[in-house]
């Protein structure tokens, strides 16, 4: 998923224009807030039903009983009263079908059920693990812009050796694997160094490990997509007639050329979350944080389907969400879609 | 050597006397100091196994379960380190001569940590609750399945009413899942008991933040620990936190790191680097019950024929590959039972590598050609091996095992096809007797542990699929031994009859034993006093103390 991504940024020679990396015509069209909030409304409903059934089916598909799993484990053997005590408690002796139609049933009134293996309801469950998760991946947006920007406007000035040195760490950091970055983090900070904690602390030292491991491959993909636009915004016309007016360098690249460089990595930033979303799975479980990704890999271990369910809606919500966040900072930083 | 522990009596006559001869006498003894016990403190606790879903281990009843709730839950009775039962709650037992009555007297002035008192309608209470198919007991629902009624005699004497004579009935009181839980604290419902569970242990349950920690607070008025204690009275710590880190590397950084002191599950490589520097001691709990070992099924070709299943056998070289994944921290077993119980039988003259033996046994077999592939070929079908691996249930070191089984056998011709699944997709292969080979552990007090591995009562799988005879054992003279065993409370006899049920089932090659079930912690050297219980080798804390900050 992520090969394929990269793959498609990979700069080809030749220049390119700053336009977003997917396009949008009927945001060309409409170019109005509430209408393209509108059109966002009617799409979220269909993802959020989408969602929802592929989810159901996909995990009942996987084979495996969740009432043997809810009440058994390693080393344990179940007897048949139990299980079938569970399965009448669950509603798991209903047919599929029945049980999808509750399931969606209950969705539609915004009732995201009751834990199979948790024995607890699924919406103040996940209410307490939504903070960390959300935290873990707004910092990580952060620090990844961050580092980005810097090494792209560093690289795209400091010649042929800063741009081969800065595009080559873009590489090696947005191919980084979650799993293996983590282990050499700890490793090197809490093994030889022994300045962070290699387990999540109360304090924001145990979130300072966890932030780099999901921001450091983000990194690299936004720093790959903003130096090939900043390169591009720097031979315009438009840096041209700004330093002829005597801009200073700093203006030139910082003011004018950045925001157009920005626009591919604003529009990439919805993508991003999501896979940040998807990266608290590994992160957090190696990390012992707690969470929606280690609730979710729990979840489905035990096909707990309420949670596993309860979980993707709220990561596809967190979705459109962030899509609906970079289209308007889009139309933010890009007069063109403002314009009549 | 996992009775192999700290002991604080010594320790209490002389410190500097008592840490020499600790160390001299058992150098895998944590917390090797010696001293006075310090009260105070807060022990951190890495479980590198899945979180409970439920507190009480009266419901499911699963070895994370038993980990935790040993702080906070006791039993009627215990097992000291040489398998004798010792008294916990209950200080003396008596048996009827004909086996069906036996009468539990409980110790005085014990409550639970809710103020309860601990009484023979508590004790009723509690079978009630694990006979209840609604409380979904596993492990405890079969563990009293020859209980049919119970009856307080008076306010300290409960009577039990048995179908048959069980002489494991003991043994299966001494297990984690069955622990006597406050009847008030039972009553208010699954849910909150699942939260907070309350019983007499020397510590409670405070609080409990789900997929991060337990907080356990000590139990200030307790005065019940088990026989083979080293004090009296409250425990040292003054809290324990009970996380959940379930990657093997971070626990083990975290330990090093000091952000935690004790860790379960530690896996060969750590063990090992643990070992060469002075600041972490290992604790090597193994657990009771069965050894771990491959299970060969005789229910369908090619393992009904006992030439192919001894071919097989005979052509996996597991010693070399043990000692090489391993690196030297389990030991080979030859057995069907873990080396914790007394009457384990040895058998390494059945099992050895001997590839030459294994050729002669297939060709005898009528398993004489081979295909391109080099694998055996009778009558058209390769010899396949059908051999699902539970990745929840088997740690990387013994999957790699497996895999060098899988090339070994291949030279005498085995085709072996190891399938990596999730839990819940294992139990369903093994329920639609999909498989030729399988390895699941089994942890449970005593040798009755052979009667659910190998009785041919275990082949019928319950609605589930589920069945524990994955070697499809079905003979009768074994299933008479078993029933035989269950029945006598003569100790010699009951160990004979469960010597010849072993070596029937050894000798007619229905399993591959491979080692213990590992079961290592590593504890900061800070920590003294702490050991594994010899019930199901689950930690305590009662007796455990950190230095004074």
């Amino acid at each position: 998923m992520t090969g394929t991504a990269a793959g498609a940024l990979r700069p080809d020679g030749a220049p390119r224009s700053a336009r977003p990396l997917r396009a949008r015509p009927w945001l060309a069209v409409r170019r109005s807030i509430p209408g393209l909030l509108a059109a966002r409304l009617v799409g979220a409903v269909f993802v959020l039903w989408a969602v929802a059934t592929i989810t159901f089916f996909a995990i009942r598909l996987i084979p495996g009983d969740p009432a043997e799993a809810i009440l058994g484990g390693p080393g344990s053997q179940t007897s048949p009263e139990a299980l079938t005590a569970v399965r009448a408690q669950y509603g798991l002796d209903q047919p599929v079908l029945v049980q999808y139609l509750a399931q969606l049933g209950r969705l539609a009134r915004g009732d995201l059920g009751r834990s199979y293996a948790l024995r607890q309801d699924v919406a103040p469950l996940l209410v307490g693990q939504l903070g960390g998760t959300l935290l873990l991946a707004a910092l990580a947006l952060v620090v990844a812009w961050l580092f980005a920007l810097v090494l792209a406007t560093w690289s795209t000035r400091g010649g042929r050796f800063a741009w081969y040195l800065g595009s080559g760490l873009e590489i090696v950091a947005a191919a980084l694997p979650h799993f293996w970055l983590a282990t050499a983090l700890i490793v090197l900070f809490s093994v030889w160094l022994g300045v962070l904690p290699p387990i999540s602390t109360p304090g924001p030292a145990g979130l300072v490990l966890p932030v780099l491991t999901l921001a450091i491959p983000l990194a690299g993909f936004l720093g790959q997509i903003m130096r090939e636009s900043l390169l591009t915004a720097l031979e315009s016309p438009f840096v041209l007639s700004a330093r002829a007016r005597g801009e200073g360098e700093r203006g030139v690249r910082w003011i004018h050329a950045l925001r157009h460089a920005s626009l591919p990595a604003i529009s990439l930033s919805g993508w991003a979350f999501g896979s940040l979303i998807s990266g608290a799975v590994v992160v957090e479980t190696i990390f012992a944080r707690p969470g929606l990704g280690r609730t979710i890999l729990n979840a489905v271990t035990v096909r707990d389907v309420p949670v596993v369910i309860g979980v993707v809606m709220i990561v596809a919500i967190g979705y459109i969400l962030m899509t609906v966040i970079t289209d308007l900072a889009q139309w933010i930083a890009d007069p063109r879609l403002r314009r009549r | 050597m996992h009775s192999c522990i700290h002991s604080h009596r010594s320790a209490a006559i002389g410190a500097v006397l008592a840490a020499g001869l600790l160390l001299t006498s058992c150098a895998a003894s944590p917390g090797a100091g010696g001293g006075t016990p310090v009260k105070g403190g807060t022990l951190t606790y890495a479980s590198g196994d899945a979180e409970p879903t439920c507190l009480d281990p009266h419901v499911g009843g699963n070895y994370p379960q038993a980990l935790v709730s040993t702080q906070y839950l006791e039993s009627l009775v215990s097992r000291d380190g040489n398998g004798a039962i010792i008294p916990w709650l209950a200080k003396s037992w008596t048996e009827s001569p004909d086996g069906l009555a036996w009468e539990f007297t409980l110790k005085d002035g014990v409550t639970f940590t809710d103020g309860t008192p601990l009484d023979a309608a508590a004790v009723q209470a509690n079978v009630a609750h694990l006979q209840d198919p609604k409380t979904g007991s596993s492990t405890g629902y079969l563990a009293l399945a020859k209980v049919t009624s119970t009856e307080a005699v008076s306010a300290k004497v409960v009577r039990f009413t048995l179908s048959a004579p069980d002489s494991a009935l003991l043994e299966s009181l001494t297990q984690p899942w069955l622990a006597i839980e406050s009847p008030t604290g039972l009553a208010r419902g699954m849910d909150e008991n699942c939260a907070a569970p309350v019983g007499t242990g020397p510590f409670k349950v405070e609080s409990w933040q789900k997929q991060d920690s337990v907080v356990l607070v000590r139990n200030a008025t307790y005065t019940s620990p088990p026989a083979d204690a080293d004090h009296t009275g409250p425990a040292y710590l003054a809290r324990i936190v009970w996380r959940f880190i379930p990657d093997s590397a971070s626990r083990f950084a975290a330990l090093q790191a000091g952000d935690v002191d004790v860790i379960d599950n530690a896996q060969p490589d750590t063990i090992v680097q643990a070992e060469k520097g002075d600041s972490i001691t290992h604790l090597d709990a193994p657990r009771p019950g069965a050894s771990n070992r491959i299970e060969l099924n005789s229910s369908r070709p090619p393992f009904n024929d006992p030439r192919v299943r001894e071919a097989f056998i005979r052509s996996a070289n597991v010693d070399d590959a043990v000692t090489s994944l391993f690196q030297g921290t389990a030991k080979r077993s030859y057995s069907t039972l873990s080396s914790v119980e007394a009457t384990a039988v040895q058998r390494p003259d059945l099992f050895g590598y001997d590839a030459k033996a294994a050729d002669k046994l297939l060709d005898s077999a009528g398993w004489t050609a081979r295909d391109a592939a080099g694998f055996r070929v009778k009558d058209g079908v390769r010899l396949t091996v059908q051999f699902p691996v539970s990745t929840n249930q088997s740690i990387p070191a013994e999957r790699s095992l497996f895999e060098q089984i899988q090339a070994t056998a291949k030279k005498t011709g085995f085709d072996v096809v190891l399938t990596p699944m999730d839990l819940a997709s294992w139990y369903t292969a093994l329920g639609e007797n999909g498989y030729d080979a399988v390895s699941a552990p089994y942890s449970k007090v005593g040798p009755d542990v052979l009667r659910i591995l190998f009785d041919s009562a275990g082949i019928v799988p319950a609605p589930s699929g589920y069945f524990a005879n994955h070697a499809q054992v079905n003979d009768p003279e074994v299933d008479a031994l078993l029933t035989e065993a269950a029945a006598v409370t003569d100790a010699d006899k009951r160990a004979g009859l469960y010597t010849q049920v072993q070596n029937r089932v050894l000798e007619g090659f229905y399993i591959l034993p491979l080692y213990d079930q590992q079961n290592h912690y590593l504890l900061s050297s800070r920590v003294s006093g702490a050991r594994a219980m010899p019930t199901v080798s689950t930690p305590t804390f009662y007796d455990a103390w950190l230095p004074a900050e």
